[in-house]
């Protein structure tokens, strides 16, 4: 009885203890640093996969890479504004395809001179396929970086302006063709064999053994496979490096602040191949060298990583806090636990704070949210009855009632939007599509030959499993049933059968979120283009990718972005996905930590993260100035 | 003894040989690929990686090729850690689900076999239903509600120990306990049934025959009948602790084996559902094996055949 009464007392005493500490803060759980001023702590999510920039593509790893390597251009924290970072100064051709940059006499981190040629070696290296890089596709923006990648033929010495049926014809004399495309430095034709690919190994090895050295409109030509030596990017001296694009890109530089531009130190995986090691470990405590404002000391696989500041980067002063403690924390449920308890400071941009408890953390004072690089929508599978009517597609997506959504259901404060660009992208003005129409959606629906819904086949939605999709689902269920009065079941499935029927367009409807690499409305776009590998609507139209194509040979940015707007406007016309709302991020950040300010990636530089001592006493009346630093200019 | 722990041992190979080939196709029979994403790979960089695993070779070969290294030692790449070794990742796991085991042992112990002590002794009186009516609260209450609770008030609520992590003996105790209560309470109502099956028997009534002391008689008589139960619900549990708790782990951060048996099946990690898969199915055997042993010693009616 006894050991009852002393668990009801300690129940009591927690509770009171529980009531007295909320209602005496605005600021959720503890205030004051758990740590010494030269310390961050904060959580990265999930172990990374590679912290390599090379083979990089999960956002906790780029993280890491973005404070441990520098690129030639940064990010500005807050606006994201293209900064010099390694390269001083950059010169860009009249036609807008090529740039010429100058690089800081700088070092990697073990005192190595980095050089134009790290840059060349890493871009390269990024676009051979022996490296495997999923990320190789965002480096096709380099002259000729797509057929080295994708290992096509190059038919070298071939007048680019001869009629393609010729060299379509010499070429299917060897091996079916399933695409050529002409070059024009150095002059030739890339050629793309035709067949599974499993088969075009042996078909490119059969072409270049039948073709090379034979005629083609009466010139000897060489066939071979595509090396990286065609590739748009030389260093001309230690200090100077060339790039030429494949196309006048505006959002270039923005690109180039993208985790897979930075460069890696060759002389650490070329010493580590040397001794018969795996030069993948070359990112290990013990080898890894960097570039960048920190270096990595300690890696505890699945618990944290340990930075401390590189007295080598070349702005080092501007490092304010000499330590980072990144944990991996998957559990959003368990990271907002550590948040309370003042065991992490700040739980970073690869966490989301859970849902179910956004209205309570809203009324906090540590609480931020602001809108986020990307977009939340369903698929619509074009080629599936009666999807395959623009009519259907239409009405389905009118009968939602976007602000209610994300009122009541997603609760984050995301931006309903029925568009594909999010509005104010780099200067883009959105289309401001109606959001919810439901007497059109019904006419629409009516004219397609399902009036009141009646004889309309039933449809599934597909979602990956998760609460938060779910709801949503649910939501739009609901919807379609008060406003167009049809069915539509909804199916949850596991995340990599999920993945396989998208890729097989096995579905009807799916959902997606699509999170931009760069703040330009193409990144987007780019998504409905026919040769995207993330088109999953079967949507494949020439104007379309007509209007990209011109958009990407425009210099003018204005003009460009007219183009750009016009694709949109067809796409949207078209409807083939049904947008629901634009992101937010929601953060939690501990009012002694300094230097993290909103941007539409949520990417935050831990260079300019600094703890404010003051909490250390007592919470501080006076706020301390913390405004981001300014604009660095080109020298 | 010897004998018979030599032929269990050899008995034990095809044993595992069934489950690694079963396991082996059955992941694979899944849908989806190890290197698809949210955002497509090109089909190109997805040969590539393919061809790295091996994965382009046709199963048969692939399974000759997995059982051949298994042989060696080598339990091949990890897809979702790609600069892993499953060997590594289990080197770096396993000493942490270990520990937490331990304590979580410990404590089931310690606690269950008290509180079945308590039952049995003092059966049908207020120490006995309290033990038990905790026991089977302590049954009823699965960890993933018994971990939050004990966040809750330990944690959140008086700060005496971290949420979450792994490091120190401090990250070691909320796991700890959350994990070895639901066995504590298994424990404690075995204990008390082992206990009360031999309470009334012969040899008991002569100890107390003999003038032993109670605590003598519980000590050395009743609880040596009264643990058989305990020692063969043992076995398997303590197989399954070692091999971790995916939930429990997940709630407190911890880096040990437990979530991989969820998230390589998810992520498709092929080598590294296998690796899990055959640490489990060799503790499981050997474990049982333990428990069959144990047997010999704890009952003396037992004796096995040489």
């Amino acid at each position: 009885m006894q050991s009852t009464r002393r668990l009801c007392i300690l129940l009591l005493w927690a509770s009171a203890l529980a009531s007295c500490e909320s209602s005496r803060s605005d600021y959720f759980g503890t205030v004051r640093p758990k740590h010494d001023p030269d310390i961050l702590w904060m959580n990265n999510g999930a172990e990374p996969q590679w912290i390599d920039p090379g083979k990089c593509s999960d956002s906790n790893g780029g993280d890491v890479i973005w404070n441990t390597f520098a690129g030639l251009v940064e990010a500005h924290p807050a606006t994201l504004e293209p900064m010099p970072d390694i390269a001083h100064n950059w010169t860009m051709s009249d036609d807008g395809a090529e740039y010429t940059f100058f690089l800081r006499d700088t070092d990697w981190s073990d005192g190595y001179k980095l050089t134009a040629h790290d840059f060349e070696w890493s871009w390269k290296r990024v676009l051979d396929p022996a490296t495997a890089s999923k990320y190789a596709s965002i480096a096709y923006v380099l002259k000729n970086g797509a057929a080295f990648n994708q290992r096509a033929l190059f038919l070298r010495g071939v007048d680019p302006d001869i009629p393609e049926v010729d060299v379509r014809g010499f070429m299917e004399s060897a091996i079916p063709v399933e695409r050529l495309e002409a070059c024009s430095e150095p002059p030739g034709f890339f050629v793309y064999p035709d067949g599974d690919v499993d088969e075009i190994p042996k078909l490119r090895q059969h072409a270049v053994e039948t073709l090379n050295k034979g005629f083609l409109a009466g010139q000897r030509v060489e066939l071979s496979v595509v090396d990286s030596s065609i590739v748009g990017v030389e260093a001309v001296d230690n200090f100077t490096l060339r790039v030429r694009l494949e196309n006048p890109i505006p959002y270039f530089l923005n690109l180039l602040s993208f985790y897979t531009f930075m460069p890696v130190p060759r002389h650490v995986i070329e010493q580590l191949k040397d001794k018969g090691f795996n030069p993948d470990l070359w990112t290990r405590p013990r080898n890894i060298v960097s570039n960048g404002a920190y270096v990595l000391k300690e890696w505890k696989f699945r618990q944290y990583m340990l930075f401390e500041k590189n007295p080598r980067y070349w702005n080092a002063d501007r490092v304010r806090t000499p330590q980072i403690k990144a944990y991996m924390v998957e559990s959003y449920n368990t990271c907002l636990n550590l948040y309370r308890t003042g065991e992490i400071d700040f739980p970073g941009g690869n966490t989301s704070l859970p849902g179910e408890f956004m209205d309570h953390l809203r009324a906090f004072k540590d609480f931020s949210n602001e809108p986020y690089l990307g977009c939340y929508f369903y698929w619509f599978n074009m080629k599936e009855p009666p999807l395959d009517n623009p009519q259907v597609r239409k009405a389905l997506s009118l009968a939602i009632d976007r602000q209610s959504l994300v009122e009541h259901v997603t609760r984050a404060g995301q931006i309903p939007t029925a568009d594909l660009v999010p509005d104010g992208l780099a200067g883009y003005d959105s289309l401001k599509s109606p959001l919810f129409d439901p007497d059109k959606a019904k006419r629409l629906l009516a004219a397609a030959g399902y009036p009141n819904g009646i004889g309309f086949p039933h449809l599934t939605l597909i979602y990956n499993t998760s609460e938060g999709h779910k709801q949503v689902a649910e939501a739009a269920q609901q919807m379609w049933k008060d406003h167009l009065e049809i069915d539509v079941r909804i199916e949850n499935q596991e995340w990599k059968v999920y993945l396989k029927n998208l890729e097989l367009m096995n579905f009807q409807m799916a959902r997606m979120g699509w999170i931009g690499d760069y703040p330009d409305p193409y990144t987007f776009l780019e998504l409905l283009s026919k040769h995207s590998g993330n088109n999953h609507a079967g949507f494949s139209d020439k104007h379309y990718d007509a209007l990209l194509t011109q958009a990407s040979r425009t210099t003018d940015p204005a003009d460009r972005l007219a183009i750009l707007r016009q694709a949109e406007q067809y796409a949207v016309e078209q409807q083939p996905l049904l947008p629901l709302y634009v992101y937010t991020r929601s953060q939690m950040i501990k009012p002694y930590v300094k230097g993290i300010w909103s941007n539409y990636q949520d990417r935050h530089a831990w260079k300019y993260i600094w703890i404010d001592e003051r909490w250390y006493d007592r919470v501080p009346q006076v706020p301390s100035g913390d405004s981001p630093p300014p604009m660095v200019q080109k020298s | 003894m010897g004998p018979f722990i030599i032929r269990r041992l050899f008995g034990l190979i095809p044993t595992l040989l069934i489950i690694v080939t079963l396991s082996f196709f059955l992941i694979r029979l899944a849908p989806g690929s190890p290197f698809s994403d949210e955002r497509a790979v090109p089909p190109e960089v997805k040969a590539d990686l393919e061809a790295k695993y091996g994965l382009d070779q046709p199963l048969w070969a692939q399974y000759f090729r997995y059982v051949g290294n298994l042989l060696r030692g080598d339990l091949g790449l990890s897809m979702k850690y790609p600069q892993r070794s499953v060997n590594e990742i289990i080197a770096l796991g396993f000493p942490v689900t270990l520990t937490l085991a331990s304590v979580a042992l410990v404590w089931a112990l310690l606690l269950g076999i008290t509180a079945g002590i308590v039952g049995a002794v003092r059966q049908n009186t207020v120490w006995d239903y309290g033990a038990m009516t905790a026991a089977m609260v302590g049954i009823s209450v699965p960890t993933f509600v018994l971990g939050p609770l004990m966040v809750l008030l330990l944690s959140l609520t008086l700060y005496w120990f971290p949420p979450a992590g792994w490091g120190t003996w401090r990250h070691i105790i909320l796991p700890g306990i959350t994990l070895g209560t639901i066995r504590a309470a298994y424990i404690a109502r075995l204990t008390r049934g082992g206990m009360l099956e031999v309470v009334r028997a012969d040899y008991i009534r002569t100890a107390r025959a003999k003038g032993l002391r109670e605590s003598l008689v519980i000590q050395r008589h009743m609880l040596k009948g009264g643990l058989l139960p305990v020692v063969t619900y043992l076995g398997p549990a303590i197989a399954f602790m070692m091999v971790g708790s995916v939930v429990v782990e997940k709630i407190f951060n911890t880096p040990g084996i437990g979530p991989y048996f969820v998230d390589a099946a998810f992520n498709r990690d092929y080598f590294l559902v296998m690796g899990i898969v055959v640490l489990e199915s060799v503790f499981l055997l050997l474990m049982n094996l333990l428990v069959d042993i144990a047997y010999g010693f704890l009952d003396p009616r037992i004796r096995y055949e040489s």
